[in-house]
Formats: structure tokens, C-alpha cells, sequence
């Protein structure tokens, strides 16, 4: 386990880049007044699935606003 | 010169034929109202008049330019407000009439002064930084007027321009429209006669894809017309043998009953007028109303697309 | 000139819906997990509590090899899985929502409206993988020894043009189609297609595939050239590219 621990900084680039895919799919989600499928879901779903659930988001989860 | 030429033009999708040999002539600088029921292949002919779609026989041609060949030239020559006009919603109104600019060829400072001025004139230049995404069918449309004229087109092709937007916008874009009379050819098409009436010089009549009429507006309403009065009367079973006695006389065309009002429409407007109101005086009917009834645009439109299915 | 005009807005359209963000990232972070991966999957195996020390002994030392092919492993699933994605709406989606039609009665040419789209996803992904790719050597120098830049370069490269291959083939999906979803679909038949084929003996040279194994072979010093699959690559993405022009020109929006 010392050995593994030692890379352990290493790592932080990668965390940085999945927060950021996070806090842009969420300021998105926040913006937008609607998505496909409700929008709590989408929030846990980018919170709680690392990498690809942001990724599923901006790819299946934005909706295109027309307003009436 | 003639703006437009169409020369038996013929459309089908399939089994439909949404164009039946159209014919049409649209001189350079009038306002055209291309009138007609849903259906009736007005966006049909539109589309092929912007090189969108192609005949399946015949030709049009756009100030001499075949829309079927060079979509270059004709995209030079022509703007064009779809009913329902598409935009990117990630951009906004600025960044998108800006791109289209850049398209034409138009220089910066050009674009810069002409995006501005247009986004004034329809009533967006408040909303300019904003995305379209979240604009409304009125803003939208607004919008698609402004990108359909960024090139000072020579023709301007508009498919239902007003029929998304509220009175107070129906009537702002109408005046529009009605500013860019002798600067550019513009042919409208539209279902809604109240338009037309206000603005048009021309109107073309179109119904299951052939042409059934074109004139000057003022030409049509009055050979086509015909001058109607109008009778109110207190007794429906009196008006009614009244009604049936009119319907014999040699200068009345057709009489229309309902409830308690009779429509007459007459020959001679003169004689009419002193003649109708004798014979119903003299049948005795109880008259709460006598009126000559202005024609409208409508009664025309509903008389010919009526003839057009017979 | 249009072409500049078109390709700026394509750009600005990858930027604005995030396009470039998740490639960049999918990309980056792979980059750099592939060598701490390598680095990492035989320590975690010692690790393992009750694993007997005979085994846990034969587990070999992770090498430098480990690190690169690693790195083409990650980068080739989710590179042609990215591609796929960000271009199969490209075409089918502008003419869904009515674009498309709006901008051909402006002067934009069929070929123009292609070539930007491709174009801009063209560079992309090729920012993406540079990024990447610096990542992945850094990392490898930390963890590893240095590879040489020169045949990692070109590795990187051949792995753009694979990707280039699908971008191209998913556009002409997408032409093709009305909706995204059919585009998808039809594309990852086609990508099925390319790589049930290159997983043949002999046809397999001659396919994109075969890339990833020249560009690896490159980086550990050996040359297994596969000019073939260049050549064939350099074709589709051509004809791909033709085709779409082709059908798209013919089409009614």
C-alpha cells in the first residue's frame, strides 16, 4: 500500500478534470429550463456517476428551448 | 422586368401533387400576396422558388435566375423568412445576423452599422446578447425577418410571416413589410386576408396547387366583388317568403338566409338600392336593419376557392 | 473565404455546446491514467490480501511497453467512441431543427457546409490529443523513462487519422439519415463493420486498425509499417467525405 500511496498526487489532474466536466454540466443543468427526463435526475446522475455522467448530460441530456 | 416567372410549374411528393401547373407572373417592386387555404401548396412553391426543393416539372425563375440551377447567384438575389425560421440556439441575434453578413461578403463596419439598424427596426436590439434558444415564435419570427433582409435582397420570399405573432406584433412587422414597398419585391403568402388587404398590391389565389386568380387588389374586389345588402327583420317567416319572392328578380344573383338576417347579392348596385328596400316595404317585413355591405377580401376568397372546387 | 466564416462558427458551436470540453477531457484523462494505470494494476495485485507469495512473485514489473499500450488501448475505445458521438449529429441534427435549409439559400455550398463540419471536429480532436499526448509523456517520464518524442508524435498522429476515419464515415451516417439517433446507429454498424473486418489475418492490414499497431510498434523502437492501412485510411475518409457531398447536394431539405 506505500507503494500506491506515493502516486496518489498523481491523481489530482485527473480529480481537476472530472470537477470541472461536473461544474459545467451543472451550471448548464441550472440554466436550462428544461432537459429530456427530470432534472433532479440529471443532477444526481452528473454528481454521483464519475466521468460519464457529465459526458451522458451535454451528450443525451440537454434539450434544445422553444418557447411557446 | 418581371420579379418571378413561373411556367406550369408541377410539384409531387408521392402520390400528392402539391403543385398543379402553376402560372404566375410577379412584376418587380409590387407586394404580392400569395393567398390560400392550408394546403393549397403556398410553401411549396416557395420552396421551389428558393431553390429548396426542386420541380418535378416545369420552371421558375427568380429575376431571371432558374431557382432548380444556380443557388449561388440566386442566394445573392433572394431572402427568405421560412413559417417557422430555423436558427442556432447556442448563438445570439448579434453573433448570428453578423455570421450571415460575413457570408455576403459584407465587410465589418458594414455589418456592424446594417446588424444594428435592423435589429432596431424589428425590436430586438434590447435582446441582441441574449441566446436565441430561449426566444419566444414572436422573437423568432422577428428575428428571421431581420436575417431574410441582411443582404439587401431584390425578392424577398415571406411564408406566413405574421400568423405567429400577437396584434401589436402583426401590425409592427406588416409595417415593415409595407416600408420595403418599391425597394424590394416581396411575395407573402399568407391565409389570414386581413393582411393582405392592408398591405398587398397583388394578390394571386392559389387553391389545390393551381393558380385560380391574380390581380390587382383593388381590381379583384372589384370585378369579384359583387356588392351585397344586408336585412334584418324582426319576422324570420315573413323574410323568408319575402326572400323567396327577390330570388326571381332578374338583377338579383343569390340570396342567403339566416335566422333572422337575409344576404342579397345583386347585379346593380344603383337600382338595388332603391328597388330592395320598395319590395321588402311592400311585403310588409318588420326591418330592424338595411345595410350595404362593403366587400371584403374574404368574400372574394371564399367565392373563388368555392368556384375552384367546382 | 465562406469557408472561414463557416469553419469560425462551427468552432464557436463546438465551444458553445461543450463539444470540445468532453473530448478534451475523455482524452486528457486518459492520457494520463494510462501510464499510472500500467503503473499501478501490479502493485494493486500484490496487494491483494491472501494473494500466495509465489504469485504475487511472478507478477512481472511493469515496463515502459506497458505504458504505451495501455495509452493506444484507452485512446482507440474512447477515441472512436467520441467520434462517433460528436459527429452523428452534426448533419442530421441541422436538418431537424431547419438549419441546414436556412443555410443553403445563403451562399454556403454543400461542400463548404461538410467540409467545415468535418474540419472543426478535425481540430478538436486534434487539440485534444495533443494535450493528451503531452500529458501521457510526462507522466510516462515520471513513472516510466522517457519515450521518444519523435515516434510518439507519430504514433499520435496515426491514432488522429483513425479517428479522422470514423469522424468522416459518422458524417456521411449522418448525411445520410434525418435523425441523430438513426446516424448513431447506422455508424456504429459501419464502425462494427471496420473493425469485425480488421480483426481478419490478412484484410486487417489493411484497415484502419492496423494504425494503432504500426504507431505502438514506432514508439518501442520497432518498425512494423502498415503504409497499406495508411493509404486505405487516407481513401475512406476521401470517399466518405465524396460521398456525403454527393448525397447531400441530391437531397431535399
Amino acid at each position: 500500500m506505500e507503494e500506491i500511496r506515493q502516486y496518489i498526487p498523481f491523481l489530482v489532474p485527473i480529480l481537476i478534470i472530472q470537477l470541472a466536466l461536473m461544474i459545467a454540466a451543472l451550471a448548464d443543468l441550472i440554466r436550462r429550463p428544461r432537459t429530456k427526463g427530470p432534472k433532479w435526475l440529471w443532477a444526481v446522475v452528473i454528481v454521483l456517476v464519475n466521468f460519464i455522467g457529465p459526458i451522458l448530460y451535454f451528450v443525451a441530456g440537454r434539450e434544445e428551448e422553444i418557447k411557446e | 422586368m418581371t420579379a418571378i416567372q413561373v411556367e406550369s410549374l408541377t410539384k409531387n411528393y408521392g402520390a400528392v401533387r402539391a403543385l398543379d401547373r402553376l402560372n404566375l407572373t410577379v412584376e418587380t417592386g409590387v407586394v404580392f400576396g400569395f393567398l390560400g387555404p392550408n394546403g393549397a401548396g403556398k410553401t411549396t412553391a416557395i420552396r421551389i422558388l428558393t431553390g429548396l426543393a426542386r420541380p418535378t416539372s416545369g420552371r421558375a425563375a427568380v429575376v431571371g435566375v432558374d431557382t432548380a440551377a444556380d443557388g449561388r447567384v440566386l442566394s445573392h438575389t433572394i431572402g427568405h423568412l421560412p413559417e417557422e425560421p430555423a436558427f442556432y440556439p447556442w448563438l445570439t441575434p448579434l453573433e448570428f445576423l453578423d455570421y450571415l453578413g460575413r457570408l455576403y461578403g459584407i465587410s465589418t463596419a458594414e455589418r456592424r452599422a446594417r446588424t444594428r439598424e435592423l435589429l432596431e427596426q424589428v425590436g430586438l436590439y434590447e435582446s441582441r446578447k441574449r441566446r436565441i434558444g430561449g426566444f419566444s415564435r414572436g422573437m423568432r419570427q422577428r428575428l428571421g425577418l431581420a436575417a431574410a433582409l441582411i443582404h439587401r435582397p431584390s425578392v424577398l420570399f415571406l411564408d406566413e410571416p405574421v400568423s405567429a405573432l400577437d396584434p401589436a406584433g402583426r401590425r409592427d412587422v406588416l409595417e415593415l413589410i409595407d416600408n420595403l414597398r418599391g425597394r424590394c419585391t416581396v411575395f407573402m403568402s399568407t391565409h389570414i386576408l386581413a393582411d393582405v388587404e392592408r398591405i398587398c398590391d397583388v394578390v394571386g389565389i392559389i387553391h389545390r396547387g393551381r393558380l385560380v386568380v391574380q390581380s390587382p387588389r383593388e381590381s379583384l374586389l372589384a370585378h369579384y366583388a359583387a356588392p351585397v345588402f344586408e336585412l334584418e327583420a324582426i319576422e324570420g317567416e315573413s323574410l323568408s317568403c319575402w326572400a323567396d319572392s327577390v330570388r326571381e328578380a332578374d338583377w338579383v344573383t343569390a340570396v342567403s338566409l339566416e335566422s333572422e338576417t337575409a344576404r342579397v347579392t345583386v347585379k346593380d348596385v344603383n337600382f338595388a338600392r332603391r328597388e330592395l328596400l320598395t319590395s321588402a316595404v311592400t311585403s310588409n317585413l318588420a326591418l330592424t336593419r338595411f345595410e350595404e355591405v362593403k366587400p371584403s377580401l374574404e368574400d372574394v376568397f371564399l367565392r373563388l376557392v368555392k368556384e375552384g372546387v367546382s | 473565404m465562406n469557408f472561414l466564416a463557416v469553419l469560425h462558427k462551427e468552432m464557436l458551436e463546438q465551444w458553445r455546446t461543450y463539444k470540445l470540453l468532453i473530448v478534451a477531457a475523455v482524452l486528457v484523462a486518459f492520457g494520463l491514467s494510462s501510464p499510472l494505470l500500467a503503473k499501478f494494476t501490479p502493485e494493486i495485485l500484490k496487494a491483494i490480501p491472501d494473494m500466495p507469495p509465489e504469485l504475487a512473485a511472478a507478477i512481472p514489473a511493469p515496463t515502459l511497453a506497458d505504458a504505451v499500450t495501455q495509452y493506444v488501448k484507452n485512446m482507440s475505445q474512447f477515441g472512436i467512441l467520441l467520434a462517433l458521438l460528436m459527429a452523428m449529429g452534426m448533419v442530421a441534427q441541422e436538418k431537424e431543427r431547419g438549419t441546414a435549409a436556412m443555410m443553403l439559400t445563403r451562399p454556403v455550398s454543400c461542400e463548404t457546409f461538410l467540409l467545415a463540419k468535418f474540419t472543426s471536429l478535425a481540430l478538436t480532436f486534434a487539440a485534444s490529443l495533443i494535450l493528451a499526448a503531452v500529458g501521457c509523456w510526462y507522466y510516462t517520464l515520471l513513472l516510466f523513462a522517457a519515450l521518444p518524442w519523435g515516434a510518439f508524435l507519430a504514433l499520435n498522429g496515426l491514432m488522429l487519422l483513425v479517428f479522422l476515419v470514423y469522424i468522416a464515415v459518422t458524417l456521411l451516417c449522418s448525411t445520410l439519415t434525418r435523425t441523430q439517433t438513426a446516424a448513431g446507429g447506422l455508424a456504429f454498424g459501419a464502425l462494427i463493420l471496420i473493425a469485425g473486418l480488421g480483426a481478419l489475418p490478412r484484410i486487417g492490414d489493411y484497415l484502419p486498425g492496423a494504425l494503432f499497431g504500426w504507431g505502438t510498434s514506432l514508439t518501442l523502437g520497432a518498425d512494423q509499417s502498415a503504409w497499406p492501412a495508411l493509404w486505405v485510411s487516407l481513401g475512406l475518409i476521401a470517399a466518405a467525405l465524396l460521398a456525403a457531398c454527393l448525397v447531400f447536394r441530391r437531397q431535399e431539405l
